[in-house]
């Protein structure tokens, strides 16, 4: 079952396209990451799917939905609620406005500020809040109608560890419930909760699939050799016929389709004269592989 | 009408805990009861702060009950209404520029409830507080000068009322249209500075909608023709519409403005 369909959704301001051809469809009960380096057009793609903003060209559809505002929640990078409002006359207000029904809607609110978390300051203003508990408001008011797609544009990126991990475990609990888009700059939050990556650099979708497809395109395994010396890191470098870059006393090796082996390196070293403090394989870090499909192309 | 009652709680909620219900009133009150007293007690105030040559003479006029109503009317349309519309200026274009706008239009929310909320809750401070400033200056009048018909004082009061509910759907029309300073500069030039103009050169016409709280005083008076009475407050009412009308289409169209 999908969820939406985006197709060649596009927002160009003035000449530059910001969004520029995004194709992608989501499957119920599933939860995206939308992955991509600041400015590349996350913010506004997640505007176009809440129709905050009216896309150049290109649709967006939710199969036996009729008005898809009723079915979308929106969570904006930094939500703003009016100050002199308390967190729960501030429910009431968002669920009325997505028409609830009157009679269950107090106690709806209500169960939606316990399950965030904020039974307790429910009937505090919301000036009073701090930016873990606004975000965990905000969660609230875009679940309150129990939507079938939740927006989440940079959920936990302004939040301090704890705040994450808060927001987080709520956003596994209810990826039962609906299915959830949700942009950040962080792979490892991605990580976290996600079966599909989207990765958008410039407007435009350059990679996508599961985290697990992207790190075997992107992980390039290597070897990481350290010296005692710096010196003997040159001459390794030297005298190998191997494709190894050299820092300092450090000398990785590329690992080309499984060559060289383990065995193959260790017994070239053991051969050589040189003292080794240690060997090992490592695979790029997921900034790394951020960094990658962030600036891939970007020099052609 | 469900989303309508919960703008129009949170506007509301709004003017009461910012106190904008008890003090726009008070200032009222006060510009309301400042010239029957000022006026009452001329003499003696001016005897004690005017330092006046020795065998001065000063008639003063002979006031009626209206001539005060008329110079609480004039406090009222130009100290009165800048007060409200600068409360009331921010109502649209501060929510779109702080972004609280943004988690109300991504529900299917209806651009006339938004507008209409915000318009009543504006319009009834206003009348609140114009109720409470006539009443203070006919207290006073009333003590001091003599009453007037009642009948007619509450048809002026109506008017007056009417000349309100126009004075803020153009507030918030200008709000839903421009942001901040903009709308106030434009709401300003239209309301203050068109009755500045309308009493300048005013004599050549009788009907337009600045002559509307005039015609209200000139009721208790009967000094205006009815059906220039009635033709002006077709106008403003037509204008009222017309106000509404353009800050609902102007509220749909400026939601690109959002602060997201």
């Amino acid at each position: 079952m999908i969820c939406i369909e985006v197709k060649e959704l596009t927002k160009q301001f003035g000449p530059k396209k910001v969004v520029d051809g995004l194709s992608f469809s989501l499957p119920m009960h599933t939860s995206t990451a939308l992955i991509g380096p600041n400015g590349a057009g996350k913010t506004t793609a997640l505007s176009m799917l809440a129709h905050l903003m009216e896309p150049t060209s290109g649709q967006i559809i939710m199969p036996n939905v009729k008005d898809m505002r009723s079915a979308i929640g929106f969570l904006p990078q930094y939500p703003q609620f009016y100050s002199w409002l308390t967190a729960l006359e501030y429910m009431e207000m968002v669920a009325s406005l997505s028409n609830l029904d009157k009679r269950a809607l107090k106690s709806e609110c209500k169960k939606m500020l316990a399950f965030v978390g904020l039974e307790d300051a429910m009937n505090k203003k919301t000036v009073t809040f701090s930016g873990g508990m606004k975000q965990r408001l905000g969660i609230a008011q875009a679940l309150v109608h129990k939507p079938k797609l939740l927006l989440l544009d940079e959920p936990v990126s302004a939040l301090d560890p704890v705040g994450r991990r808060e927001v987080m475990n709520l956003l596994k609990e209810v990826q039962e419930q609906t299915t959830i888009l949700y942009s950040t700059h962080i792979l490892n939050d991605a990580e976290e909760m996600t079966d599909q990556l989207l990765f958008l650099r410039d407007g435009q979708l350059v990679e996508q699939g599961s985290l697990q497809r992207v790190k075997e395109k992107f992980q390039e395994p290597r070897y990481k050799i350290t010296f005692s010396h710096e010196n003997e890191a040159q001459q390794f470098t030297e005298q190998t016929a191997l494709q190894t870059q050299w820092a300092k006393n450090i000398v990785y090796i590329e690992i080309l389709e499984d060559r060289p082996t383990m065995q193959q390196l260790l017994y070239q070293l053991a051969i050589s004269p040189y003292e080794v403090l240690k060997v090992e394989r490592q695979t790029a870090s997921l900034e790394e592989i951020f960094m990658k499909v962030a600036g891939e192309n970007a020099t052609i | 009408m469900q989303q309508f009652k919960a703008l129009f709680l949170k506007e509301w909620r709004e003017s009461v805990r910012s106190f904008k219900l008890l003090w726009i009133p008070l200032v009222f009150i006060l510009l309301g009861i400042s010239d029957p007293i000022m006026n009452y007690f001329m003499e003696d105030i001016l005897k004690a702060v005017g330092n006046m040559p020795e065998g001065f003479m000063m008639t003063l006029p002979e006031f009626q009950p209206a001539d005060l109503l008329m110079a609480s009317t004039g406090q009222f349309q130009s100290i009165g209404l800048l007060v409200l519309i600068a409360a009331y200026i921010g109502v649209f274009s501060r929510e779109r520029q702080n972004g609280t706008a943004t988690l109300i239009y991504v529900r299917p929310v209806s651009f006339t409830a938004m507008y209409a909320s915000k318009w009543m809750v504006a319009s009834i401070i206003a009348m609140i507080s114009a109720i409470a400033g006539y009443a203070g200056s006919m207290y006073y009048t009333a003590l001091l000068y003599g009453t007037v018909d009642w009948m007619k004082f509450f048809a002026m009061l109506g008017t007056y009322c009417l000349w309100l509910l126009f004075v803020m759907a153009v507030t918030v029309a200008m709000s839903a249209a421009f942001n901040t300073s903009i709308a106030a500069a434009v709401t300003i030039v239209i309301i203050s500075l068109g009755l500045f103009i309308d009493s300048l050169f005013g004599g050549f016409w009788s009907v337009t909608p600045w002559k509307l709280a005039n015609y209200g005083i000139a009721l208790l008076t009967d000094s205006v023709l009815l059906k220039t009475y009635w033709l002006t407050v077709l106008m403003v009412v037509g204008l009222t519409i017309l106000s509404i009308v353009l800050g609902i289409v102007m509220s749909r169209k400026n939601m690109r403005q959002l602060k997201i």
